[in-house]
């Protein structure tokens, strides 16, 4: 177990939610994607601060923030779809393009 | 009272321009209120007093030697351009004449256009003729004679195109402004490249260097070219010789000016210039053969016209052409002789010209004659300024010409040659105008034509008298040969030459033995002659040609290159813009890729720098 494999694999749960957020056609799959995300930075910062910091593992009490963060957010975004859902009667991504051009 | 007088003889030029300038009062609506004439006596009175002006002050500056006078006008770095005005008995004795001719002219303009509303215009331009000239005399460097040439060249294209609304009066306006600035563009090359030779500009010091100069032989050839492309135009010669033909359609008064005076301009500096132009060889060829091949192709061409002022135009050329090989055999006492007695002759013939046109009905000399009984005074004009041109003794020309041939006798014996066959062909063309207008029968077209009123019949009659005088003038001056200096042989040759030219003129167009108009056996000869050598095909047919090619060209250049290649960069710029548009999808999720690739691309970049 090197920090290294951690690491790569937090980056690939990373690529992971990145593709999904681009192609994802559903704004929650997007939501959920970024999740993935977020989950991919945790992982980060758990690894660092295990391995690097093992005394004062600051990188714990970030990765805290940040699942509350992600909670909060993911409650914002998720308003936010119920309330383009509301308007436009669906949640396709390709359809929210008004400022195009 | 005559030192005063000499000291302010640059005040001569001021009271033409302030004549010239006062004319400007009579536009339109205060001409509607008072009529044209005011105007006209306004110039007159000034120009009189220029005339008195400089007569009075004549005597200070008489066997005096020259006065120098300097008006500091420019002054920066190491240039320093000062006017200079030399007061000498010939620079005061031109301003004499110049003046005095334009009073003459003035006072014949106001019989001439007594039905002309454009007075203001026009006496306004002949007072501005009058500074110029005044002001070209009496300025003694070569810098400000060129600046006044170009007024002057400004001056002849409003002044031919006083009657703007013929099409013909256009055209020549314009040719005489473009062949002139031809000439001008090379004479300012030569004034510009003569200042680092030289030093200086005034015509004195010129002089003085051109005596100890050293240079090199190919770039005073050169510069001496240029500077002679100046008077050619100036002075109608060959191949700059056709404006003066198209000048005639200008309003007759100007003529007179234009056809003794303004062309002698040219001659004028020629002569001041004449120590530089000596130092080339090549230089002073080119002078005598310009002023040769114009002289005979002029004389012939006046033979062959029809129209009674082109027939004195080509004989100005001539004249000058002969004024030309006087300076080129370096002799510049004889080429002013040769000014003064020919403006003096030529003034007089186109006064009676002009008094035939005023009240003819035709101006083709083939359409007029038999006007002897009712038109003695303007006859008798014409026979003394024929007198006064060719050299028949005691008149004026005879002198100069005689000077002039008598200095050519022992260097140069074929030019002598050259001058009696210009002096004979003269005498032809004068006494052939003369029979066709006044001798024979009158012709239908010339039934009604009674002797002009005093005021043309006055200047007239006064030019008459002077021209007879111009010997007891020159006599005064001291200028005429002494009896036991005179070269016998010369003088001989050139009375016979003129003797023949105007009898074998008699001949033919007064006796009835050859059939009028007369044909010459070789019909394209006479075709070439009265064509003038085809002068203006060549020039359509060359110059117009080339340059609304190379205009046409240009424009192609312009309009599909150089404008095409700006129109490119905006027509990119607009495209760029619409086709970049499309990036703008609307979609979050692209703009999150492109912030993503950005970012990724930004951290490449910094990894690689550092």
């Amino acid at each position: 177990m090197q920090l290294q494999y951690f690491l790569v694999l937090a980056a690939a749960l990373f690529c992971i939610g990145i593709f999904g957020l681009i192609t994802s056609r559903n704004a929650v799959r997007v939501l959920m994607s970024i999740e993935l995300m977020l989950n991919a930075v945790n992982l980060n910062l758990m690894a660092f601060s295990n391995y690097l910091d093992a005394q004062d593992i600051k990188g714990q009490v970030f990765t805290t923030f940040v699942i509350a963060i992600a909670a909060a957010e993911a409650a914002v975004g998720l308003a936010i779809v119920l309330a383009i859902y509301r308007n436009r009667d669906t949640v396709d991504m390709e359809q929210f393009n008004l400022l195009k051009w | 009272m005559d030192q005063f007088l000499l000291q302010s003889i640059w005040l001569v030029p001021c009271y033409a321009l302030a004549g010239a300038v006062l004319s400007v009062l009579w536009f339109p609506s205060v001409t509607r209120l008072t009529g044209p004439r005011p105007s006209g006596y306004v110039n007159i009175l000034t120009t009189f007093l220029a005339f008195l002006h400089g007569l009075l002050a004549l005597p200070a500056v008489w066997n005096q030697p020259a006065q120098q006078f300097f008006f500091p006008w420019l002054n920066v770095a190491n240039l320093d351009l000062t006017l200079p005005f030399e007061a000498s008995a010939l620079t005061v004795g031109a301003t004499i004449l110049i003046t005095g001719l334009n009073l003459l002219a003035q006072v014949y303009a106001v019989g001439y256009l007594e039905m002309d509303w454009g007075w203001a215009r026009f006496f306004a331009l002949l007072a501005l003729f009058e500074a110029g000239m005044c002001a070209l005399v009496l300025c003694n460097s070569l810098f400000f004679s060129y600046m006044i040439l170009e007024v002057l060249t400004l001056g002849t294209y409003l002044l031919v195109g006083l009657w703007f609304n013929q099409s013909l009066v256009v055209t020549g306006a314009r040719d005489a402004f473009l062949t002139k600035r031809v000439g001008d563009l090379f004479l300012l090359m030569g004034v510009v490249a003569l200042l680092p030779l030289a030093g200086t500009w005034n015509f004195t010091e010129l002089a003085e260097w051109a005596q100890t100069a050293d240079v090199n032989p190919t770039v005073i050839t050169l510069v001496g070219l240029a500077l002679i492309a100046g008077p050619m135009g100036k002075c109608a010669q060959f191949p700059l010789h056709l404006w003066l033909d198209e000048a005639m359609e200008g309003p007759l008064p100007s003529t007179i000016l234009r056809n003794s005076v303004v062309v002698a301009t040219g001659a004028w500096v020629l002569i001041k210039l004449e120590p530089v132009l000596a130092l080339s060889p090549v230089v002073m060829a080119a002078l005598v053969w310009i002023g040769g091949i114009t002289a005979v192709g002029g004389s012939l061409i006046a033979i062959a016209q029809i129209d009674l002022k082109r027939t004195l135009s080509y004989l100005v050329s001539a004249y000058m052409g002969l004024v030309f090989i006087a300076v080129g055999a370096g002799q510049s006492e004889a080429a002013l002789l040769l000014v003064l007695t020919h403006a003096v002759a030529i003034a007089l013939l186109v006064m009676s010209v002009g008094s035939i046109i005023w009240n003819s009905i035709t101006q083709d000399i083939t359409q007029l004659g038999g006007l002897w009984s009712r038109r003695p005074v303007s006859g008798l004009a014409f026979l003394v300024g024929t007198a006064g041109l060719i050299a028949l003794p005691p008149f004026g020309s005879f002198w100069a010409l005689l000077k002039l041939a008598d200095g050519l006798w022992t260097t140069q014996p074929w030019l002598v040659g050259l001058v009696l066959l210009v002096n004979g062909l003269t005498a032809f063309s004068l006494v052939r105008v003369f029979s066709r207008i006044f001798g024979g029968q009158p012709h239908p077209m010339a039934q009604r034509s009674p002797e002009i009123h005093w005021l043309m019949a006055l200047p007239m009659a006064i030019l008459l008298g002077v021209v007879l005088h111009v010997p007891i003038v020159l006599q005064a001056f001291s200028l005429l040969p002494a009896w036991a200096d005179l070269n016998k042989d010369v003088a001989l040759l050139l009375l016979w030459s003129s003797i023949f030219g105007c009898s074998l003129s008699a001949v033919v167009y007064l006796g009835s033995a050859i059939p009028k108009p007369v044909q010459f056996p070789w019909k394209p000869l006479q075709d070439l002659l009265s064509y003038d050598f085809y002068t203006a095909q060549i020039y359509r047919m060359s110059i117009v040609v080339g340059v609304d090619l190379i205009s046409r060209i240009t424009s192609w250049i312009d309009r599909y290159l150089v404008d095409g290649f700006v129109n490119l960069v905006g027509v990119a710029t607009l495209f760029g813009g619409q086709g970049l548009k499309y990036s703008t999808s609307g979609q979050t999720q692209s703009y999150a890729l492109t912030i993503l690739v950005g970012a990724v691309l930004v951290g490449c970049l910094v990894m690689w720098s550092s």
